[in-house]
C-alpha cells in the first residue's frame, strides 16, 4: 500500500519577478517501509519536492495523496494537524528547541498530540534509548555534539510513530563517521519500525544507503534506481 | 488545548525569557516602574477624593439640599431673592423619615474690620441644627461658635488673617507688636500676650513625611501661637483683643427682593419687556401694567396674584434687572470665633452668623425665609459617604407622603415646582472639575509611561520572534497550529508583564504604606491659595488603599503585555513555512 503518491506535481514561484519552475510534473509513489533518497544538484527541486510531500507548502498543480487523502486542497490548519499526526521531520540544522532538554524536545510532539507529559516522557525515554542517547535525556542541545543533536532530532521525528519521516539533508552538517552512524541508525529504525523514510540529499553516502534512489534534474525525474 | 499542552507551552515561554536576559530585565523594570507609579498616584488621588467628598458632606453641605430650582439655576450669583419660607414644616417631615436638616440663608457682603475689608459669603445659620449636622463648629481655632440670637459671627481663618480679627495662629513680628501687644493695657497684659507666642524658628514642628516649606525670609519673622495655652488664658487673650475693638466688624450688604417694578418707562416697556412675552403671557403682562396716558410709562396696576407672579417669573428668567430690588444694609457684628476645619472651604472668605438675629429690619428682613435646607440622614456616620437612603430620590419619596409634597411637584398651571432637592454632587462642581482634571492629566501621563513600557515589550518580542523565525518554521512543521504559536508567544510576552507588575505592585504598596499612614502636609499651599484649591483637604492628606486598582493594574499590565506579541507573531506566521525554515 502506498503511503505517499504524487501525481504530476508542479510548483512554480516567482523570485524578484522571475518565475522559477521548481517542479515540472513529478509523479512518484512510496510504499510503506521504503528507505528512499531524492538526489540532485542544488536547484533540481529536491527540497521543493520534500516540502510538498511534507505538506509544508502547497503545489501549483498536481496532487499529493497522503494515505489516500489529497493534501493539495487542504486548509492551513488541517495541514498542520496532518503534519502533527502523520509526518516526522529531520532537518539539516537539527532545529531542536534550545531551551528544552533532550527528553523535552522528544516528548514535545506527543504533548501536541494530546498525551500527558508523564506518558510522553516515558515514550521519549524509550526512543532516546533506541537512538543511543540513554542517560543524556536531561542535556540541553548546546551541551551535545552535532551527531547527538541529530539523534535527538531523529528521536523527535520517530516518537509519534509517524507513517512518514522526511529528512532534508540530514547529514550535511556532520562528518563522514558520524554521518555513517546516523544513516545506520535510521536504516535500523526503518527496519524495526517499518516507517517510510524519504531523504533529500547530495551526499554520496546517503545515496549509498538508500534502497531507492530518485535523481531529479530541473524539476523532473531524471532516473530512478531500486536496490 | 489540554492542560499539559498549555503547561508545556507556558514552560517553554518562561524558559524563552531567559534567552534575552538584559532585554527582559529592562522591559520588566519598565513595567514595574509604571505599575508602581500608577498604584502610588491612584492611591493618592483616591485619598484626596474620598477625603474631599467626606469633607464636602461633613463640613460643607450634607448629603443634599432643598432649594428653589430658580436659585439653583443661578446659584453662582447666590440670588438671595429666590428664598422660601416655612422650612420648619419641611424639617419636621424630614425628621419623621429619619433625616436631620439645617436651614441657611446665604448672602454676600463686604466685611470691614478696623484694619481692612474682605468680601465674604455669609451663612446665616440655625446654630443648634448646624451643630447637629456639621462638624466645622467643632473646629474653632480661637473663641467660640456664635450663640443663638446674638450678632456674633464666626469667620474662616484665612479671612480672619486678612481682616486681622480673631487670634492669629502665625502672626509676623509687626503684627504681634503693633496689633496684639498694642491691644493690651498695662505691662502685665503686654507680657502676658508676648508669652503666648514663640518664634517659628524655635519650634520644632512635628514633621510629616513630606512638607511644603514656607519661604525662608517670611519664616524668620514669624511667630507661632503656643499650643499649650490653657482655656482660661485663651479666653483672657480673646477678651483683651475684643476689648480693644479687634473683634468688631461691620458687614455691608444688599437685601435683594424680587418684585414687579412699580413703573417701567414707556420705551423700555416696548423694547425690552414686551418681546419677552408671547401668547397667554402677554395677556398676563397687559393685565399687570397700564399705560400712563400723560407720561407714557407703564404702571403696575394688576391685582391678580397668580398672573403677576407669572410675569415676575418670566422677567427673572430673562434676567430683567428691574425685577430685583436692592436695599443697602449695614450690619454690625462681633467676631466670636475663627473656623479652621479640615475642609478649606469653611476656612476661606466665609462667615457664619445666627439666622435668628437677622429676621428684622436691623438684619436682612428675613421674616423666616431661607435659601436652602441642608439634609443628612440622622443615622449617617461622618466617615460614610451618602448612601441610597440619602439620595435625592429617597428624600423626595419620604417627602411625597407629607403635606409638603405639593411644593415639589409644581402647582397647576406652571411646570416649575417651588422647591427641588439637589444632591451634594450637583453642588460641588469646583471639586469635581479639579478632581476630574487632575485625574485625567495624571492618568494620561502615566498612560504615556505604560505606552513606553509596552513599546519596550513589543520591541523585545519583535526581536525575539525575528530571531526565532527558523524555530517557528520547525514548530509549524511539527504541527503546531497558528493559534498555539500565537498563544505561546503571548504567554511569553505576558510573563514580562506578570513579573513586572508583581514587582510594581510590591514597590507601589511599599511606597503607599507611609503615604497612607503619614501623608503629605499641604498647609502652606492651601494657605497661599486661600483654601481655593478645589480639593477639600487642608493641612494634610493621606493616600488610601485601592485594592481594585492594584488588582486591575496587575491584570491589565499582564494582559496588555501579552497582546504586544500579537503583531510580531502574526507577521512571522504570514511567511510560508518553507521560507521560515530557510531563514537565517
Amino acid at each position: 500500500m502506498s503511503v505517499i503518491t504524487t501525481t504530476d506535481l508542479k510548483k512554480e514561484y516567482s523570485l524578484n519577478g522571475i518565475v522559477i519552475k521548481a517542479l515540472q510534473g513529478v509523479s512518484l509513489s512510496f510504499e510503506a517501509g521504503e528507505f528512499a533518497a531524492v538526489a540532485g544538484p542544488s536547484g533540481s527541486g529536491k527540497s521543493t519536492f520534500l516540502h510538498l510531500v511534507g505538506c509544508l507548502d502547497t503545489p501549483t498543480a498536481g496532487s499529493v495523496f497522503i494515505g489516500g487523502t489529497d493534501a493539495a486542497g487542504m486548509k492551513r490548519n488541517d495541514l498542520a494537524l496532518l503534519r502533527r499526526s502523520t509526518i516526522g521531520f529531520i532537518f539539516q540544522a537539527y532545529n531542536l528547541i534550545p531551551v528544552l532538554s533532550a527528553i523535552e524536545n522528544v516528548s514535545f510532539p506527543l504533548v501536541l498530540l494530546g498525551s500527558s507529559r508523564a506518558q510522553a516522557n516515558e515514550r521519549a525515554l524509550q526512543v532516546l534509548d533506541q537512538v543511543g542517547l540513554g542517560g543524556m535525556e536531561n542535556r540541553r542541545p548546546k551541551e551535545m555534539s552535532g551527531g547527538q543533536q541529530q539523534r535527538v532530532a531523529i528521536a523527535r521525528a520517530l516518537v509519534k510513530r509517524p507513517k512518514l519521516i522526511l529528512a532534508d539533508e540530514p547529514t550535511a552538517n556532520l562528518d563522514s563517521t558520524t554521518s555513517r552512524e546516523i544513516l545506520e541508525l535510521m536504516l535500523k529504525l526503518n527496519e524495526q519500525e517499518k516507517t517510510t523514510f524519504i531523504f533529500s540529499t547530495h551526499d554520496p553516502l546517503v545515496m549509498e544507503f538508500a534502497r531507492r534512489l530518485i535523481s531529479l534534474r530541473d524539476g523532473m525525474v531524471e532516473k530512478e534506481v531500486r536496490r | 488545548m489540554k492542560i499539559d499542552e498549555i503547561g508545556m507551552v507556558a514552560d517553554m515561554a518562561f524558559r524563552n525569557l531567559t534567552r534575552h536576559r538584559v532585554k527582559t530585565i529592562i522591559t520588566t523594570s519598565a513595567i514595574a516602574v509604571s505599575v508602581a507609579i500608577y498604584i502610588f498616584v491612584d492611591a493618592w488621588l483616591l485619598g484626596m477624593n474620598i477625603e474631599s467628598r467626606r469633607n464636602i458632606i461633613v463640613y460643607e453641605m450634607g448629603a443634599a439640599k432643598i432649594q428653589s430650582p430658580a436659585y439653583f439655576s443661578r446659584k453662582d450669583d447666590l440670588p438671595m431673592y429666590e428664598s422660601f419660607s416655612e422650612w420648619q414644616e419641611l424639617s419636621s417631615a424630614l425628621e419623621k423619615s429619619g433625616y436631620r436638616s439645617a436651614p441657611r440663608f446665604v448672602f454676600t457682603g463686604t466685611m470691614y474690620s478696623r484694619t481692612g475689608s474682605a468680601p465674604l459669603v455669609i451663612n446665616a445659620v440655625d446654630v443648634a441644627r448646624e451643630k447637629e449636622l456639621f462638624r466645622y463648629p467643632d473646629y474653632i481655632d480661637a473663641g467660640s461658635f456664635p450663640a443663638e440670637g446674638t450678632r456674633g459671627i464666626a469667620i474662616g481663618t484665612f479671612a480672619a488673617e486678612k481682616l486681622h480679627v480673631g487670634i492669629p495662629q502665625r502672626p509676623d513680628g509687626d503684627e504681634l507688636e503693633n496689633e496684639l501687644v498694642a491691644a493690651a493695657s498695662g505691662d502685665g497684659e503686654r507680657a502676658f500676650i508676648r508669652s503666648l507666642y514663640v518664634p517659628y524658628r524655635s519650634v520644632k514642628e512635628k514633621k510629616r513625611l513630606f512638607t511644603v516649606e514656607e519661604d525662608s525670609a517670611l519664616a524668620d519673622n514669624r511667630y507661632i501661637l503656643r499650643s499649650d495655652i490653657s482655656e482660661s488664658d485663651m479666653r483672657r487673650f480673646w477678651n483683651i483683643l475684643a476689648g480693644a475693638g479687634r473683634m468688631d466688624v461691620r458687614i455691608s450688604t444688599t437685601i435683594d427682593i424680587k418684585a414687579l417694578p412699580e413703573r417701567i418707562a414707556g420705551e423700555k416697556f416696548t423694547h425690552d419687556v414686551l418681546p419677552l412675552f408671547s401668547g397667554d403671557d402677554r395677556a398676563a403682562l397687559s393685565a399687570a401694567y397700564t399705560k400712563d396716558p400723560l407720561l407714557g410709562d407703564y404702571i403696575l396696576t394688576g391685582t391678580d396674584e397668580k398672573s403677576n407672579a407669572r410675569v415676575l417669573a418670566l422677567l427673572l428668567e430673562a434676567d430683567y434687572s428691574g425685577a430685583v430690588r436692592h436695599v443697602n444694609q449695614l450690619i454690625d457684628a462681633v467676631i466670636t470665633g475663627v473656623v479652621n476645619s479640615p475642609n478649606p472651604k469653611t476656612n476661606g472668605n466665609i462667615a457664619f452668623i445666627p439666622i435668628d438675629s437677622l429676621q428684622d429690619e436691623t438684619g436682612l428682613l428675613l421674616d423666616g425665609r431661607v435659601t436652602e435646607l441642608l439634609i443628612r440622614s440622622a443615622k449617617a456616620k461622618d466617615s460614610q459617604l451618602p448612601g441610597k437612603f440619602e439620595s435625592v430620590e429617597s428624600i423626595l419619596s419620604a417627602l411625597s407622603k407629607s403635606s409638603c409634597a405639593p411644593r415639589f411637584s409644581g402647582s397647576a398651571g406652571t411646570t416649575v415646582p417651588e422647591l427641588s432637592i439637589f444632591s451634594w454632587q450637583s453642588y460641588s462642581a469646583d471639586y469635581f472639575a479639579a478632581a476630574a482634571g487632575d485625574n485625567i492629566s495624571t492618568r494620561v501621563m502615566i498612560l504615556f509611561l505604560f505606552i513606553l513600557s509596552f513599546i519596550g515589550i513589543a520591541n523585545t518580542m519583535l526581536m525575539a520572534i525575528l530571531e526565532r523565525t527558523k524555530e517557528i518554521g520547525m514548530l509549524r512543521a511539527l504541527g503546531m497550529t497558528d493559534a498555539q504559536l500565537l498563544l505561546s508567544y503571548m504567554i511569553e510576552a505576558s510573563l514580562v508583564g506578570v513579573i513586572g507588575s508583581t514587582i510594581g505592585v510590591i514597590v507601589g504598596c511599599l511606597i503607599n504604606i507611609p503615604m497612607v499612614n503619614y501623608g503629605i502636609d499641604y498647609s502652606a499651599v492651601t494657605e497661599a491659595m486661600d483654601g481655593n484649591i478645589g480639593y477639600r483637604i487642608s493641612s494634610s492628606f493621606k493616600s488610601m488603599w485601592n485594592a481594585g486598582t492594584i488588582v486591575a493594574t496587575f491584570f491589565a499590565a499582564s494582559l496588555l503585555s501579552g497582546c504586544m506579541a500579537v503583531v510580531p507573531t502574526l507577521r512571522a506566521l504570514k511567511m510560508p513555512v518553507t521560507e521560515t525554515l530557510r531563514f537565517e
